[in-house]
């Protein structure tokens, strides 16, 4: 069995800030902005109207097509807007803006106890497209679509990604310790669907007491066992799990599902286990407030659409003494730093990381000629060459940077953290790749 | 008109990363320093004082040039990232701690001007910078560089005293209390090698295979074969260590993958390994290091490793097929090299002939042809040792020659002497002396004396004091009547040591 992937990097990880905080409930005051594009595939459309009173679980965006998903109202009040609002990249788009009521009513239905075990795949499949869950480690990939693949009978792992490896986020590891019963119970749902494929849950060597938790919960189902890992970043990447669990490495464009796998993270893993039992659709998850600049860190379940500002502002605001100089949806090696807080939280945010200081900034005036010194080679978890990648993308040899297998890189970041020399590596990749690719969209025209 | 409203502090906004490791160039290059200071410390413990001056202008001038280098050329100034401290040290550490002090200064300007500023700085020289500037000194200062003395003893290298077989304790050699470069201390070295590697400052590719496959090649085709003492004299006491560990693996002109480092790490080893057995013992290492550094481009593209994912089951990463043409273009390579040496060898040494012809006629103006063997016995019988038993200095016959006129009678004679008493080593001459015993002429025919002073010797105000004198020569200084050439004291008296030499020689073995 193995326990690590080749590569990666040890980042501090933070965790000290909020691991071992218990989950409080934040409810939103005054306006929640649920975003109808918080997934990969098609915005949903909206089917409330300016003026419609709704309830906590109803429908408010529903989904368009089949990589789409649906959009619930976060707590019960009056529709105050259709429009477009910004979302943590600063991007403007569709979004239904509710004012609470403060009341937090839910919608007719929301909670009804179901048997999983009396329900045909059929209906768990469409409870889980119905309840509107996304992958929530990030990615935002529709999790039904995920759960039909085209050859179902080749599904070997289903694997419950626990391996939170971004530093400071602390919300799985909680989540794994306060509910693991509820985890394992997703679990079981899913190996109902796919009774050939043995269970795994993946969780990083410094969660013991999740790993612990997990354990005890796992033993109860047949098939399901902890699978314990270095601690290590990427190894919560997607990539990074399937290495771990069947030693095979995904190429460009391949699907975990073309390997036998399918991952989800623990979270998301929850929020089917709850759509399936408890008929809730997600509009709830499991969120850190953490970083070196925020007075009192936290494990929160929060409602979404709530704003980041809001958030850091329950969890205390900025610490007594600190400057706030960057936000983070998301943590430190992969988030996306915010201008500003007027932002909501969507389905795929896990955290917010705020930061004192922005090591980004100084290593931009540390920044020296690359010393070849390879590194970012060694570093790479798939195996590519970011120094030789960089060399190419500098001078724009677009077909010499897809022939070093550019466009595979994951942009995890491992090579840009690792630099001595501090090149904005993946920087130079993620634009290199978007160009190539709108070539490439062009180039068919 | 409408107003632009902005937020009073908008955040830092960047891509991802957030966060960066403290490993920063500077600490790269602060580890390459703290790892040569074992080296330093020995050599310095070993050699004295003069080590550590050697030592001081070398960084002192390497930092000197780049900081004037980019107030110059009005660049940002990147001496804070320590790689000029980097070049300067190692460039020391390959110099003997013997040689006057503008010998590292002019090789640390050299090695950050020529080899690494003007190609764009760090980062963008193809060549190791430091070995670049040892090799520009070793063809413009040869003698110094090549004379080592401890404490003002002049003595042979280790690998000198096996190739003149005589023997050397290995331990003297592991410690560096031998003669040689500063930093030739083997334990140094090693310790310095080791901390680097568990900073992951180097790989272990190029440094083992290359070690490993010197000492194979060595092995096989060298005199000592795998004797264990020779075999551990050649690894410890040449410059193999210090050059591949911490020259051939800096990270800017080697190869960046592990494959390509393999490659690399065998073609230092074997170009090494064939420079030291055919070549001269000084200078194998650097060569073999700077011939490799031009292929590295070449290794590099050769050698783009797969990601993961697309590799072949039972591809494994390393030593391909590439490796193995490059092994035999270098192979082939340095056998041509030393094809070459022995085919102009030849002709170096019939041009070397003329030379000599061409002075004897100088000094022994009515001679038709000379007869080189008539009194080569009586050369013989000296045996190579000093002339006189030291009354003329460290002089030495090393050649006389009969001249002779159209009818064959004794025209002249031409007798070769040389004086070790030179202010940079050797002085020989060719003294042509008449069948009467009078000096018919004085010509040098090797004498690399410092310039404007020494140099001055060759010139005929001082040279034709000589003609018509019989039985010794002194300088007015010593009693004798031959004006020396002014601030040149050790060169006048080399001189006249030498031709004394050859008076008493003529007096001795041929006056009738």
């Amino acid at each position: 069995m193995k326990t690590t992937f080749r590569g990666g990097v040890h980042p501090k990880d933070g965790k000290e800030y909020a691991r071992d905080v218990s989950f409080e409930t934040h409810l939103p005051s005054g306006e929640v902005v649920l975003l109808l594009s918080q997934h990969i595939g098609k915005p949903a459309q909206p089917v409330v109207a300016k003026g419609d009173e709704v309830k906590m679980g109803q429908l408010v965006g529903k989904a368009d097509g089949f990589v789409s998903a649906n959009i619930y109202s976060s707590v019960s009040g009056t529709v105050k807007a259709v429009e477009p609002r910004k979302n943590a990249f600063g991007k403007k788009v569709p979004a239904v803006i509710v004012e609470s009521d403060g009341q937090f009513t839910p919608a007719e239905g929301i909670g009804a106890a179901r048997n999983p075990k009396s329900m045909s795949r059929q209906e768990i499949l469409d409870a889980v497209g119905w309840a509107g869950i996304v992958g929530m480690g990030g990615a935002g990939f529709p999790t039904q679509v995920k759960l039909m693949p085209r050859e179902p009978d080749k599904i070997e792992y289903i694997i419950a990604n626990g391996a939170e490896c971004e530093p400071y986020i602390t919300c799985d590891d909680q989540l794994m310790r306060s509910f693991p019963d509820e985890i394992a119970g997703g679990m079981e749902i899913l190996l109902s669907l796919f009774p050939q494929a043995k269970g795994v849950v993946l969780i990083e060597e410094n969660k013991p007491e999740a790993i612990n938790a997990m354990k005890r919960a796992c033993a109860k189902i047949k098939g399901l066992s902890v699978w314990p890992v270095h601690t290590k970043y990427p190894q919560g990447g997607e990539r990074s799990v399937i290495t771990v669990v069947t030693g095979k490495h995904l190429r460009l464009g391949q699907l975990p599902a073309d390997v036998g796998c399918i991952v989800d993270n623990v979270s998301t893993v929850r929020a089917i286990y709850r759509a399936v039992t408890k008929t809730e659709p997600l509009y709830e998850r499991p969120f850190t407030v953490s970083g070196d600049a925020v007075a009192n860190p936290k494990n929160l379940f929060i409602k979404l659409g709530t704003s980041f500002g809001e958030l850091l502002q329950y969890a205390g605001g900025v610490k007594e003494g600190a400057t706030l100089k960057k936000a983070l949806s998301g943590g430190p090696m992969m988030g996306i730093a915010m201008a500003d807080l007027d932002v909501p939280v969507q389905k795929n945010n896990g955290a917010m990381t705020v930061l004192a200081e922005d090591p980004a900034e100084k290593a931009f005036h540390q920044m020296t000629a690359c010393l070849k010194c390879g590194r970012c080679n060694r570093t790479c978890p798939l195996g590519l060459t970011p120094q030789m990648m960089s060399l190419a993308a500098e001078r724009r040899d677009y077909e010499q940077y897809e022939k070093l297998f550019g466009l595979d890189c994951v942009t995890c970041g491992s090579c840009t953290f690792a630099c001595p020399a501090k090149r904005p590596l993946m920087q130079v990749f993620m634009q290199t790749k978007s160009e190539i690719m709108a070539i490439k969209k062009g180039g068919g025209k | 008109m409408a107003t632009i409203v902005r937020k009073e502090t908008l955040l830092n906004v960047s891509t991802s990363p957030h966060v960066r490791s403290s490993l920063s160039t500077r600490r790269v290059m602060l580890d390459v320093i703290i790892s040569l200071l074992p080296a330093a410390v020995l050599g310095v413990v070993n050699l004295g004082v003069p080590a550590l001056m050697v030592i001081a202008a070398s960084i002192v001038a390497a930092v000197a040039s780049e900081v004037v280098f980019c107030v110059v050329t009005k660049r940002k100034q990147t001496a804070g990232d320590l790689s000029a401290v980097v070049t300067g040290l190692l460039l020391a550490l390959c110099l003997p701690a013997s040689v006057p002090l503008y010998i590292p200064v002019l090789g640390a300007v050299f090695a950050i001007l020529f080899v690494k500023c003007f190609f764009g700085g760090l980062g963008k020289n193809i060549m190791n910078p430091a070995l670049v500037g040892r090799c520009f000194l070793l063809i413009a200062f040869g003698a110094a560089m090549t004379s080592y003395s401890i404490n003002g003893v002049t003595s042979a290298t280790p690998l000198a005293m096996v190739n003149a077989g005589e023997t050397v304790e290995l331990l003297d050699v592991f410690l560096g209390r031998t003669s040689g470069c500063i930093g030739n201390s083997a334990l140094g070295l090693l310790i310095g090698g080791a901390y680097l590697l568990l900073r992951r400052g180097i790989t272990w590719e190029i440094p083992v295979i290359s070690i490993l496959s010197f000492a194979l090649f060595v092995g096989i085709f060298g005199a000592g074969g795998f004797d264990p003492v020779n075999l551990g004299i050649q690894v410890c006491g040449g410059g193999i260590l210090l050059g591949s560990i911490f020259m051939a693996t800096d990270p800017v002109t080697c190869p960046v993958t592990s494959g390509g480092q393999m490659i690399f790490g065998l073609l230092v080893g074997v170009l090494a390994g064939l420079f030291r057995v055919k070549g001269t013992a000084a200078d194998s290492v650097s060569y073999a290091i700077i011939m490799s550094n031009m292929l590295v481009p070449f290794i590099d593209m050769l050698m783009i490793p797969k990601p993961y994912a697309y590799r072949a089951k039972k591809e494994k990463s390393g030593f391909p097929k590439a490796a193995l043409v490059l092994a035999v273009i270098a192979l082939v390579s340095g056998l041509a090299l030393s094809a070459l040496y022995t085919m102009t060898k030849e002709n170096i040494a019939a041009q070397q002939l003329a030379a000599k012809e061409a002075s004897y006629r100088e000094v022994c103006p009515t001679a038709q042809s000379f007869d080189a063997e008539a009194l080569q016995a009586k050369v013989d019988a000296l045996d190579g040792q000093i002339y006189g038993g030291g009354a003329f200095g460290k002089a030495y016959i090393n050649e006389a020659i009969v001249g002779k006129d159209s009818s064959g009678n004794d025209a002249g004679y031409v007798i070769s002497a040389t004086s070790g008493d030179g202010y940079k080593g050797n002085v020989t001459m060719s003294v042509g002396i008449a069948p009467d015993g009078t000096i018919t002429g004085l010509a040098y025919t090797q004498i690399n004396e410092s310039p404007g002073l020494g140099m001055e010797c060759d010139k005929p105000a001082f040279k034709d004091q000589f003609a018509g004198l019989s039985g010794s020569v002194a300088l007015t200084k010593d009693g004798g009547g031959i004006n020396q050439v002014s601030g040149a004291t050790f060169s006048s008296r080399a001189t006249t040591n030498a031709v004394s030499a050859a008076l008493d020689f003529y007096a001795q073995n041929i006056a009738k």
